[in-house]
């Protein structure tokens, strides 16, 4: 199936009623959760789960994939209406997107942000479907070498592009990996670190670690420091940019949407990183650099394009290789293995439903979101005035539901708050947890590629440096440890990336 | 500050040194041939020599003057919280999931939210019985019926 082929077929599968419902509900569960700080699209992404159980695999994929950049729109207008971003993806859009609030000119910030979101999006469903077959192709050649070779590639990148400590960072890892070992050892089914218990037998729960981490945690911090939330009060009108708006968008848009993109692809990348980055262009290419943060428009198009390209770009990896390079990725990853389907390099050929379907699914999802953030933006905006106080204790509920309804076993709640204490303390001391999560969920396939490749190679290390892909990404992960350390200016650069928090 | 990092660490790395001797229990097999203990003492010896070296650092650090907290932590409020679900999560299945949550909202409402009763009693009310039904009857999640099995 060529790529034209491949799309048509894959509209088809989208405007099937259950499937365009499914993409409605994502999108508008990811606007919703978008807008309201304190959750984010991992821990909805991971409540969902139990509930598409019923759902088709094509369907809940949808859905899940909706939910996320759905959520990519919504952060967006809690940062320019109130300053506070509902992502971590939007918070460079606070910056300038606040002060042309302040300036009356809140209707365009939004207008430029829902369009630039659309362009970018669009343009990130293109890129898939070109880079997605080929891509494909070369990873049927991979073997356990190459794998593990990715993935340690994989984790190097996301523990070094962590803000603060690296070190922590790799702790993290390591710990999540660990975490990851209980449970049945994936090459003997022999149990481990069981202790005799049935709730560990399968191993943890990726759900209730992840709403623990990021669900309850973050409740438990906003309790601690008490959210007081203003909305701007201004009547928004006009939503469309001027003429000049336009003018001065297209480049930002453009820009951004390519960086986004490719930069999403990337491993350990995520959404946020992108968004510092294209800001950080935007000012370069200016004439007026010292104007930027006084409202200048190209200053919500550049970074509000590049997070939604990203999570485009980030579907890549799972899509042609297994491969979750972050968090939000990972929960997808368990919502295909839930229903039975491996991602990976046979999927365009097993599935090609599921895969088409999804890439389609996301031109209708980019369309639909236009609808609902342009004309529904004054309804968005009435949710931000909702009490934490009265917000709290039904996230939190919806926290418990989630976690026992996937599993039905009370213990699960308890690894929840579990998790959610320990989130709690890892954010107070500064241990992020999005390598934790993603360590986690890799360490399986970690384990199974290493000791495949040993096997295969009878003992020897050596296999991971005689051929010649595997040598390629140990040799990149070897570059993303040492280049910063041999090189200030790029070490300098780093440091103002003010980083891939979680990516909550 | 210097005291919080060098806890943290040393907590770390005792969980790791427990992890050795968890893993030693497990069969390591040979490098040509590795078993289930081969993988999990890997990690484990790492996050040790990880933390060995965060304790170290922690301990370096001069101990700055910590800027004093603006705002006093919250800890009772955050106990409470986390202390109810946990009496949450272990009498859900013997009161049943609308008892239960009732309970709860009314807990987070009243004494943590300091809303007036009637306020929380009525909001718990609606709020667990929507709840129950969406997710029961609309979404068929299996929700524990308990006493008030019906």
């Amino acid at each position: 199936m060529d790529v034209f082929g491949g799309l048509v077929y894959g509209l088809g599968v989208t405007l099937v009623p259950a499937n365009l419902f499914a993409c409605f509900v994502g999108v508008f569960v990811g606007t919703l959760i978008g807008v309201l700080p304190g959750i984010g699209p991992v821990a909805t992404m991971s409540l969902l789960l139990p509930a598409t159980y019923a759902m088709s695999p094509t369907a809940s994929i949808i859905l899940m994939a909706g939910v996320y950049y759905g959520a990519m729109y919504g952060g967006s207008t809690t940062s320019i209406l109130v300053n506070i971003p509902g992502e971590a993806a939007s918070v460079v859009t606070c910056l300038d997107g606040y002060q042309m609030a302040r300036q009356g000119r809140a209707g365009p910030a939004l207008g430029i942000a829902a369009i630039g979101s659309f362009i970018a999006g669009t343009l990130s469903v293109v890129g898939i479907m070109l880079l997605a077959p080929p891509l494909t192709k070369a990873a049927l050649r991979f073997g356990p070498p190459e794998i593990f070779g990715l993935l340690l590639l994989g984790f190097t990148m996301v523990t070094y592009l962590t803000a603060g400590s690296k070190l922590k960072a790799v702790a993290m890892a390591l710990l999540g990996m660990l975490l990851g070992t209980i449970g049945l050892d994936p090459i003997t089914a022999s149990p481990r670190f069981t202790y005799g218990t049935l709730t560990l037998a399968d191993g943890l729960g990726l759900v209730p670690i992840i709403m623990g981490l990021f669900g309850i945690s973050e409740v438990l911090l906003n309790i601690e420091k008490g959210v007081e939330q203003e909305v701007f009060d201004t009547r928004i009108k006009g939503l469309l940019p001027t003429r000049e708006d336009w003018k001065r968008s297209a480049g930002p848009i453009a820009r951004g949407s390519v960086l986004g993109f490719f930069l999403g692809i990337l491993p350990g990348i995520g959404a946020i990183i992108p968004t510092f980055i294209s800001y950080a262009l935007e000012r370069r290419l200016s004439k007026h650099p010292e104007r930027f943060g006084t409202g200048m428009i190209e200053g919500v198009a550049a970074p509000e394009a590049a997070n939604n390209a990203a999570t485009g770009g980030s579907m890549i990896p799972l899509l042609t290789l297994g491969i979750a390079p972050n968090v939000v990725m990972a929960v997808l990853l368990s919502a295909f293995l839930i229903h039975g389907v491996q991602p990976g390099p046979l999927l365009i050929r097993e599935h090609p439903e599921i895969f088409w379907g999804v890439i389609a699914s996301m031109y209708v999802g980019n369309a639909m979101l236009l609808v609902l953030n342009l004309p529904l933006i004054g309804l968005w905006v009435q949710l931000l005035r909702v009490p934490y106080g009265i917000l709290f204790p039904l996230i939190l509920m919806f926290c418990v539901i989630g976690v026992y309804s996937e599993s039905g076993n009370v213990w699960d709640i308890v690894v929840m708050l579990a998790f959610g204490g320990l989130g709690y303390l890892m954010r107070k001391f500064e241990y992020e947890p999005a390598p934790m999560v993603l360590a986690f969920v890799l360490g399986r396939m970690a384990e199974e590629s290493i000791r495949q490749s040993l096997l295969m190679s009878h003992g020897s290390f050596e296999i991971l440096l005689t051929r010649p892909l595997t040598t390629v990404f140990l040799a990149l992960a070897l570059a993303v440890m040492v280049v910063p350390l041999v090189l200030p200016p790029v070490k300098r650069a780093l440091r103002t990336v003010p980083l891939e928090k979680t990516e909550d | 500050m210097r005291r919080r990092e060098l806890a943290a660490a040393s907590v770390l790395l005792a969980f790791a040194l427990f992890a050795i001797t968890q893993a030693r229990g497990l069969r390591f097999g040979t490098v040509a041939a590795p078993g289930p203990g081969f993988f999990p003492l890997c990690l484990a010896l790492a996050l040790s020599l990880v933390g060995i070296g965060l304790v170290v650092g922690a301990w370096r650090a001069a101990p700055a003057d910590a800027p004093a907290p603006s705002v006093r932590p919250r800890r009772v409020a955050i106990a409470g919280t986390l202390a109810s679900l946990l009496v949450y999560a272990l009498v859900l299945e013997w009161l049943g999931f609308l008892l239960a949550t009732f309970a709860l909202l009314v807990f987070f409402f009243r004494v943590l939210q300091r809303q007036r009763w009637l306020v929380a009693v009525a909001g718990s009310l609606a709020t667990s019985l929507v709840s129950y039904f969406v997710f029961k009857t609309w979404l068929g999640v299996n929700l524990p019926g308990g006493l008030l099995q019906f």
